[in-house]
């Protein structure tokens, strides 16, 4: 019954996103009202009916109908309820068809906000919105269903989409027994919540895209089209971010390698439209403010959504080998072709409205120092960030194969040689940036402001060489970089209030207050820059500082590592709720003498693959992260651990927090003009509420 | 620098030698720790694990090849020829950067190129930009100073009472 | 804000419509079309499983006795192609059957070649010491055998004829009832 449901409200909104498609697109040629209007309901019908597929399999899911074959290969009766609701992005068919449902979301809200206030876009913004979803709903409808079903015919056991001929239920309960259960990989509470948030923000992009494609289209070119999609690309990268930042996470607990980022493909394959998402992100005010960049910006616009079309191809084809990744699969050619053909179309459209002289800036470059000049340089760092991950990931490995037939890799070696410059010309620039002024600055003013900021580096640079007893020049060259982006923005806040209270003799807080009502996008704009500042901060400490050892203890046995004592006690053997084999160590750690605190660093042992799972002790300066690697096969007398002390690693997920918050200071709707603007300058408002 | 300075590096570098040397004689199967072998490990990926590290892949075949390093070392092989070694048995894949010649130029020095590129189109973009400003300058000249209305009113702003 | 107006004419912003792509657009283009290109043939080449008829792709084994073994010079026989590795566990399971079906075949034109993959020398030899292998096993120098049969794991075995093209391929441990089964159909065949 589940499965029928699911399949017919699938095909149905299959029909009704292709019926979208075609009517719109005609609707939106011959100028009828009428078909538009019938073009916006069928492609908001789209929403419920994914709403109810979805349902239907998350319904089967947790009422464990093992007959359904996507149920049975995710779950099994061991499984906690819990998890069996995240199975529902567990493997590829689930994960696809909740995609989807993102998707139509993403494409209803779009269409119910930006109805009236985009109305000349919106026929072309249905036809690109609900091709792209016409696209994954026919992958999930053809190729990867998850409501095949498993039937017995003559006594052979097939899954199929249809009932087939002759075709007899197979016994609950042999079913129930056979079923797989959750990869263990995905066991843990990262898994909750960032696979969703990572498709949240790859599906996110499709809006900025549509209404990219819709302006190009339909030829309105104004800067109309650019402040939907400023707003829609903020909030996809706001989860994005959040979903990288959570993987990180997951990665650090689960994965046992005492890290958060290993380069590896798919993980850049999801911070590559980040890269061209933020570069936009800073672009886009040119655009804005001064009417330039405008080919540029579409360029960013189309190629961070070919970046989400490329990365979600290329972990779900195959075509990588990964952890993260998808099995290999059959939807590998109809993604590649999508991909090919998303991006030839859009940069051929751009292209063709580009030459017809469509694109024209309304504002000459006036000044090599100037925001423009900086806004231009950070594009260009990221744009190079962009292509040298893009070339170590998927570009060297797979020309190299290609061409000289030999499978190379590359891994951290490369990564850590190629993107720390850019990553430094960055931050340089995060710093600069905000001090200069659009159309033109001085360097004296510019020096001038930045006296404050680098001192102030200057001295945080001086703590962490007396706090954390090092030297190392790189690092501190970074620090000093990294803090000053971090100081500047603070600075410049603290400017701002300090101005408020000159002028109309506020108090500091609600002056703080104040700023951050009246100029969200400004001073948000800072938050992010100090959550990307503390993030960098510890990225460095965890990255350089890094120490790590091994050793073998016998019960009872002390290792002294990084000014903490770790003491093996003993060993423990369980089996959990859902039936896996625990074999865990049992730890107390110590500093001074004194008992911080009672690690379990333990193997998990899942009928298909072990798990290690660490043992962590956080605190603000350093995590001591300890996992069990071996242990002696009867009585465990002892056991082997590899410890890390990963500096300042905190830091990196406490940055996550500042960012997210920065990023909702400045995404969030801003309706009313300030007081003293619609007095004063009525003229300007419209340029002010969005500064 | 001063010839007593290079006499003195001298001296200390061939001390450090001897000492390296005496410690390679009596020592031909010395005991090797997890950490050397790990530290070596780090710089590879085995085939079976999918870009992890060797160093920390769980794998029956990492420990195995992990137990192979370790045997090396032991029998006074350093890291480099032990990476090598690998290299030669299982592919330029086994290392996070290949150390054939032509494969590490065309890893390495390949984004340097491409990065030396957008950055030489940047700059031409830039400079026809920027070519194009006298014509429009007296256009621009007008609004230039208000387009920076919010900066100009914060260092107004500042300046208010002081 | 409350644009309802219905037009779709494009504004004309146009001062002077070029005919034809600048350069600059045709190269882009055509570095986007040389990119998809070159993913496209990346994909082709992955969805490409283990070869399961046609001819057996040719190589050389250095065997760890010494000897080197071409594939091609040993038209004529049957060959077992036998991928393993010393830390697999299944391939312990069936060192023993494949050794016996190697007794029991090697006089009636069967040839039985191991291929160790991502094996350690010291761990190759220790296996084949400790089940008494006698057939010709090898170290898959640089993974390039594995390339070549584009095995996934192991064990992975390959069942070629007497004319040098594989009629079977097995992606699970053998057993030594299908293993013989196999060879005497091929062998029928091949008479």
């Amino acid at each position: 019954m589940l499965s029928e449901i699911g399949l017919i409200t699938l095909l149905l909104s299959f029909v009704a996103a292709v019926y979208a498609v075609a009517v719109a697109a005609y609707g939106g040629r011959v100028h009828s009202e009428r078909l538009i209007l019938s073009a916006r309901n069928a492609a908001l019908s789209t929403f419920p009916l994914l709403l109810v597929a979805t349902g239907a399999l998350l319904i089967a899911l947790m009422t464990q109908q093992y007959q359904n074959s996507y149920v049975w290969s995710v779950s099994d009766p061991n499984t906690p309820p819990f998890y069996r609701f995240t199975a529902l992005w567990g493997s590829q068919k689930g994960s696809l068809l909740f995609w989807c449902f993102l998707m139509s979301a993403f494409a209803a809200g779009a269409l119910v906000i930006n109805w009236r206030s985009h109305r000349r876009l919106m026929p072309y913004v249905i036809a690109y919105s609900m091709a792209t979803l016409a696209f994954f709903v026919g992958l999930v409808l053809f190729y990867e269903n998850p409501f095949e079903r498993w039937w017995l015919v003559g006594g052979e056991a097939v899954r199929t989409v249809l009932i087939p001929d002759g075709a007899v239920a197979p016994s609950a309960a042999r079913l129930a027994e056979t079923a797989n259960g959750l990869n263990p990989l995905l066991r843990h509470f990262g898994m909750i919540i960032h696979p969703p948030m990572l498709y949240l923000g790859f599906v996110g992009f499709v809006i900025p895209f549509a209404f990219a494609m819709a302006a190009l289209a339909s030829g309105d070119l104004s800067t109309n089209w650019i402040k939907a999609t400023r707003r829609w690309t903020l909030i996809a990268w706001l989860f994005l971010s959040l979903g990288l930042l959570l993987g990180g996470r997951w990665a650090y607990d689960v994965l046992g390698w005492g890290g958060y980022w290993g380069w590896d493909p798919v993980e850049n394959a999801a911070f590559l439209p980040w890269l061209i998402g933020t570069a936009f992100l800073h672009s886009v005010m040119i655009q804005e403010k001064r009417g330039m960049l405008k080919v540029w910006n579409m360029f960013l616009v189309l190629g961070t959504f070919s970046a989400v079309i490329f990365g979600t191809f290329a972990t779900r084809s195959g075509l990588i080998d990964s952890v993260h990744s998808f099995a290999r699969s059959e939807i590998g050619f109809p993604m590649f072709f999508f991909w090919a053909a998303v991006t030839v179309i859009s940069v051929g459209l751009l292209l063709w409205r580009w030459n017809r002289g469509e694109l024209k800036d309304d504002h000459p470059f006036v000044n090599i120092l100037s925001r423009e000049s900086l806004f231009v340089l950070n594009n260009v760092v990221f744009v190079l960030l962009f292509v040298a991950i893009f070339w170590g990931s998927f570009g060297a490995p797979v020309i190299s194969e290609i061409v000289m037939n030999e499978n190379i890799t590359l891994g951290r070696d490369y990564f850590l040689q190629v993107t720390p410059p850019l990553f430094v010309a960055l931050y340089i620039l995060m710093g600069i940036a905000p001090l200069s002024a659009w159309g033109a600055t001085s360097l004296r003013r510019l020096g001038r402001s930045l006296i404050v900021p680098l001192v102030l580096a200057a001295v945080f640079v001086a703590f962490i060489v007396i706090v954390g007893h090092t030297a190392e020049p790189a690092a501190l060259f970074g620090y000093g970089i990294v803090s000053l982006a971090g100081f500047v923005a603070l600075y410049e806040t603290y400017r701002g209030v300090v101005a408020r209270q000159r002028s109309l003799g506020e108090n500091p807080l609600r002056a703080l207050a104040a700023l951050f009502t009246r100029s969200r996008r400004r001073y948000g704009g800072y938050v992010v820059h100090l959550g990307i500042t503390v993030i960098g901060i510890g990225v460095i400490g965890s990255t350089v500082f890094q120490q790590e050892t091994q050793r073998t203890l016998a019960v009872g046995d002390s290792l002294e590592f990084g000014g903490y004592t770790m003491r093996y006690d003993g060993f423990t053997n369980a089996i959990a709720d859902d039936g896996r084999r625990m074999e865990i160590a049992d730890i107390t750690l110590l500093r001074d003498g004194r008992e911080l605190a009672r690690l379990r660093p333990r193997h998990d042992i899942y009928p298909t693959m072990p798990m290690t799972i660490a043992g962590a002790y956080s605190t603000l300066e350093n995590d001591f992260y300890v996992l069990l690697v071996g242990w002696e096969a009867n009585n465990a007398n002892s056991a082997t651990f590899k410890v890390y002390i990963n500096p300042l690693i905190n830091l990196v997920w406490w940055g996550g927090l500042i960012l997210i918050l920065g990023t909702l200071i400045g995404t969030w709707p801003t309706e009313t003009v300030p007081a003293h603007l619609r007095e004063a300058a009525p003229a300007r408002s419209r340029a002010r509420a969005s500064a | 620098m001063k010839p007593i300075l290079i006499r003195a590096a001298l001296l200390i570098l061939i001390l450090t030698a001897a000492a390296g040397l005496a410690g390679a004689q009596d020592t031909t199967r010395r005991t090797v720790t997890a950490d050397e072998v790990n530290a070596i490990a780090k710089q590879m990926y085995c085939p079976v694990c999918e870009n992890i590290p060797l160093d920390v892949c769980g794998t029956a075949a990492c420990a195995q090849w992990r137990d192979e390093i370790r045997i090396q070392l032991e029998s006074g092989s350093t890291p480099d020829e032990i990476i090598r070694d690998f290299v030669a048995r299982y592919g330029d894949r086994v290392v996070g950067t290949p150390q054939d010649p032509t494969l590490r130029a065309l890893s390495l020095v390949t984004p340097w190129i491409a990065a030396g590129l957008v950055v030489a189109l940047a700059l031409y973009l830039l400079l026809r930009w920027w070519r194009q400003r006298p014509a429009l300058a007296t256009a621009a000249g007008a609004t230039q100073p208000a387009d920076d209305d919010y900066r100009a009113r914060l260092e107004r702003d500042l300046q208010a009472r002081r | 804000m409350t644009d309802l107006d219905l037009s779709f004419e494009p504004e004309n912003t146009a001062s002077k419509p070029r005919r034809g792509l600048s350069l600059g657009s045709i190269v882009l283009i055509a570095g986007i079309l040389l990119t998809a290109a070159v993913f496209g043939i990346a994909l082709a080449r992955q969805n490409q499983t283990q070869p399961q008829s046609g001819p057996a792709p040719d190589f050389t084994l250095t065997t760890l006795d010494g000897d080197t073994i071409r594939l091609s010079d040993l038209r004529g026989k049957v060959v077992v192609i036998n991928f393993w590795a010393s830390w697999c566990g299944p391939c312990r399971v069936e060192a023993p059957a494949l050794q016996k079906v190697y007794e029991r075949y090697r006089d009636r034109g069967v040839e039985f070649l191991g291929v160790a993959w991502t094996d350690t020398e010291r761990g190759a030899r220790a296996f084949i010491a400790e089940f008494n292998q006698t057939y010709p096993n090898g170290l898959d120098l640089g993974t390039k055998l594995a390339e070549l049969y584009r095995i996934q794991g192991v064990p992975e075995t390959f069942i070629v004829n007497q004319n040098g093209q594989i009629v079977q391929f097995i992606m699970q441990p053998i057993t030594e009832q299908s293993l013989s089964a196999i060879l005497d159909r091929v062998l029928a065949n091949g008479a």
